[in-house]
């Protein structure tokens, strides 16, 4: 599913007067393409997330899905294959096992009992938990890094074709964190559209083809920028640094832009 | 987002500065003594003592129509109920409905004292922050302890608890949001479905909760805290003249209301 | 039970033999576990989830019963005894991972201030003592704010404020930047090397590597057994190891691995891009 961001802008009530939160944001995202929104706290990220899922309404503006535009009688099938994985996801589970809670989301969009149940499963082992190790376990039962999994399953089980993730990797494990980044590839060469709210300048740059960086609600740079060209001050200003293969490529005297993307690529160019 | 019941109005007004025992024996004397004397003169006195406190508050006067409102109703109600229901000889009659003179009087009456009673206990609250109201509580309840009665513990869940309010209502909000975009619906249906619905938000709310107390638990042993052991404060009562005044003032009031 | 005055070499943390097991659990949380910290040192826990880091952290913060120990002293408290244990409470200090759930009071200064209450020190004292973690730890402006307006930095270090308010002899930090984004994770950081500085013992548990690089001593876990203690280099040097107990790697150490793999990689785990540059030079 492609999206189309275009001039969102979006303000928060807080006692009486309003406060700017996001101030015309615009980009494009092309099907089967993936996307980094970095920022530092407060920049906006997760006010734009939930906006792209329509939880909230833009003020002003609008957000294309496959070309479709808000008002169109299509829109609202479309903004259901949108899927948001919420920060600290595990925050959302509630069912008795782990099956019933991926059926939550399947269920609510009406599917026959036999569709939930296959999307349940497949949905699981995309997730890296078989169903048929943990979906009788309770979810509270599992370690913070499988129910970090449980909550990912929960929204994958929607087919989304368009997945929103705010900051997925934060307390993690690394040993999760690195299967999550696997997950996350496997849906990609499936062809699923990515956007992906983090901090870590590393995994904006080996996982995504392009990166927004958004500052005070505000579109600071967009595209397949290699953080080298876009100027110390606005990494310093948004206390970023160059991802570390880019850095280590520049001292190296080669050229940034084509910089390897993984350790593994790295060492393929070194060795 | 904050709650206009108990909802406190920073400031360095005479009422701010008066230590919360005061303030509290105060506001429950003159609340007891509203409901002894059934005079609209008694009440007149009690009505200038209120409005005399909240001028020396300070606190703007839109804060007391904030806490004020959502009580409208039991006001309403009040007076519509004595209105119709009162005994005494009917000057305007519909239907089933018989106003008289009397069933006027008393509706007035009751309605006004219940304005009286709200004004003093929000000069109380706006002008006492909740910890300080609190600590007030403890010292006062102090010979309840004789009575294994847990004061001081009671009053840390208090304060813990008003901690948290903002806390888990940013929480919830979070929680439905989540919910909401697995496909969630919480406004349409019948009160059943309704109910049903908000399962998805009440339990991790509730986990979410026994965990918190847990960590806490854990945190404040790791400073040292220990149910049953005195605890001294940052911010003691100290009781002043201005105290004394204030009970004083009131023990006059209430005499004056008493004798009118 | 207490230490006899010793040289200045004596640990102030002294376990041998430490066994715990939950309630219900198949197998221990800790088993047969040795440590000694001595003063002013600086240890590293590590280890994978479930290798008994935090249990180790509350135990030796005397917050949990252990099971069996040959010998568990904390600044000299018994740790097998309920006395020993109060006393430990007083003299090492624990931080949590979870900044939101160990904020008590409804401002930051009282918050802060909250140990000490419950030591019954006398209110001037507590003012004084409060004013000088406020301006420690940088939280003057946001004395008066409520914790539910605080950033996650902002939060912990409210919370390791409120831990040191009452003087400590050691710290126990167990994972405290986990749940933090990058600000929030210098900001505690810096405050943790500060300490260390200031001569105060440091036990602190994590995940990532380079939390570890300033530590004098890395102690790695593995289901609930020591299997390494000794110079953080030590550890950085066995890549078997460390890709065993799934540790967090920095970039340099992920590619680093990478190289390895392909029969490229520099003899010893660099941590930072400097160490690795190094190492192609010295490979050259």
């Amino acid at each position: 599913m492609s999206l189309s961001c275009r001039g969102i802008s979006f303000s928060y009530e807080v006692g009486g007067t309003q406060l700017p939160a996001l101030r015309g944001v615009s980009f494009e995202l092309p099907a089967g393409g993936s996307l980094a929104l970095l920022g530092a706290s407060g920049a906006g990220k997760t006010t734009l997330l939930q906006v792209l899922r329509g939880l909230d309404r833009a003020d002003s503006g609008a957000v294309l899905l496959d070309g479709v535009e808000p008002d169109a009688a299509a829109y609202a099938d479309l903004q259901r294959e949108v899927g948001l994985v919420f920060q600290a996801a595990e925050l959302q589970l509630f069912a008795a096992t782990a099956r019933e809670d991926v059926a939550f989301g399947p269920r609510r969009l009406g599917w026959p009992e036999a569709d939930v149940t296959t999307a349940v499963e497949a949905a699981l082992d995309l997730a890296g938990l078989p169903a048929g190790d943990f979906g009788e376990r309770h979810p509270y039962s599992l370690s913070g890094g499988e129910q970090r999994r449980l909550a990912l399953a929960g929204v994958l089980a929607m087919r989304p074709r368009l997945l929103l993730l705010d900051e997925p990797f934060v307390n993690l494990d690394p040993g999760t964190r690195r299967d999550l980044v696997a997950v996350l590839e496997r849906l990609k060469a499936a062809g699923v559209t990515l956007l992906l709210a983090t901090h870590d300048v590393d995994l904006a740059w080996s996982l995504c083809d392009q990166r927004l960086l958004l500052a005070d609600g505000r579109v600071e740079a967009v595209g397949d920028w290699d953080f080298a060209g876009a100027g110390g001050s606005l990494l310093a200003a948004n206390r970023l640094r160059e991802p570390f293969l880019v850095e280590l490529w520049r001292r190296l005297g080669r050229a940034t832009e084509s910089a390897p993307r993984t350790a593994a690529e790295a060492a393929e160019a070194l060795a | 987002m904050k709650a206009a019941i108990a909802q406190y109005y920073p400031g360095s007004s005479p009422l701010h500065r008066l230590d919360p025992r005061a303030k509290f024996v105060a506001v429950t004397a003159l609340a007891v003594a509203l409901f002894v004397r059934d005079s609209f003169s008694g009440l007149g006195v009690f009505a200038v003592a209120g409005a005399l406190a909240y001028g020396l508050s300070r606190v703007p006067v839109r804060w007391f129509w904030r806490a004020f409102k959502p009580l409208l109703w039991l006001v309403g109600l009040t007076f519509l109920a004595q209105l119709i229901f009162a005994p005494g000889e009917p000057f305007f009659s519909f239907g089933f409905f018989h106003v008289s003179w009397r069933g006027l009087e008393l509706a007035a009456f009751l309605s006004l004292r219940l304005v009286v009673l709200v004004l003093m206990g929000s000069v109380l609250t706006l002008t006492t922050p909740p910890i300080a109201l609190t600590d007030g509580l403890v010292w006062l309840g102090r010979p309840l302890r004789r009575l294994r009665v847990p004061t001081d513990e009671l009053a840390l869940m208090v304060t813990i608890a008003l901690r948290f309010i903002p806390t888990l209502l940013v929480e919830l909000d979070t929680i439905m949001r989540a919910q909401r975009a697995r496909g969630a619906d919480f406004r349409s249906g019948g009160p059943g479905a309704r109910v049903r619905a908000l399962v998805p938000v009440l339990v991790p709310l509730f986990v979410l909760s026994f965990r918190r107390a847990d960590d806490l638990a854990l945190a404040m042993e790791a400073r040292c805290y220990r149910p049953g052991v005195v605890r001294t404060r940052l911010h003691p009562l100290r009781a002043g003249w201005g105290d004394a005044v204030l009970l004083a003032a009131t023990a006059a009031a209430i005499a004056l209301a008493l004798l009118v | 039970m207490t230490a006899s005055p010793a040289p200045t070499t004596a640990p102030l943390i002294d376990i041998s033999g430490l066994h715990y097991r939950y309630p219900g659990a198949r197998a221990d949380a800790l088993a047969d576990l040795d440590l000694q910290i001595g003063e002013g040192e600086f240890v590293a826990v590590v280890g994978a989830n479930g290798s008994g880091k935090s249990t180790l952290a509350r135990l030796a913060g005397g917050l949990d019963k252990p099971a069996a120990a040959r010998r568990a002293l904390a600044c000299g408290h018994d740790l097998l005894t309920e006395a020993g244990r109060l006393a430990a409470r007083r003299d090492v200090g624990v931080l949590f991972q979870n900044p939101e759930n160990q904020l008590v009071a409804q401002c930051v200064e009282d918050d802060v201030a909250f140990g000490l209450e419950n030591l019954g020190w006398a209110a001037p004292q507590i003012r004084r003592r409060v004013d000088e973690m406020l301006s420690r730890f940088h939280l003057e402006d946001l004395r008066l704010r409520e914790p539910h307006l605080l950033s996650g930095g902002q939060k912990q270090r409210t919370a390791l404020a409120g831990v040191l308010a009452v003087p400590r002899r050691a710290l126990v930090l167990d994972e405290p930047t986990a749940m933090l984004d990058p600000a929030g994770r210098s900001e505690v950081l810096a405050a943790v090397a500060g300490l260390h500085a200031e001569g105060l013992a440091i036990v602190y548990v994590t995940q990532e590597m380079d939390e570890v690089v300033t530590a004098d001593r890395v102690i790695a876990l593995e289901r609930g057994t020591e299997v390494y203690s000794g110079i953080p280099s030590g550890l950085f040097a066995d890549t078997g190891l460390v890709r065993r107990l799934r540790l967090g790697l920095p970039a340099a150490g992920e590619l680093a691995l990478a190289l390895a793999e392909r029969g490229r990689g520099p003899v010893r785990l660099p941590l930072t891009m400097d160490e690795l540059l190094a190492g192609f030079a010295g490979s050259a």
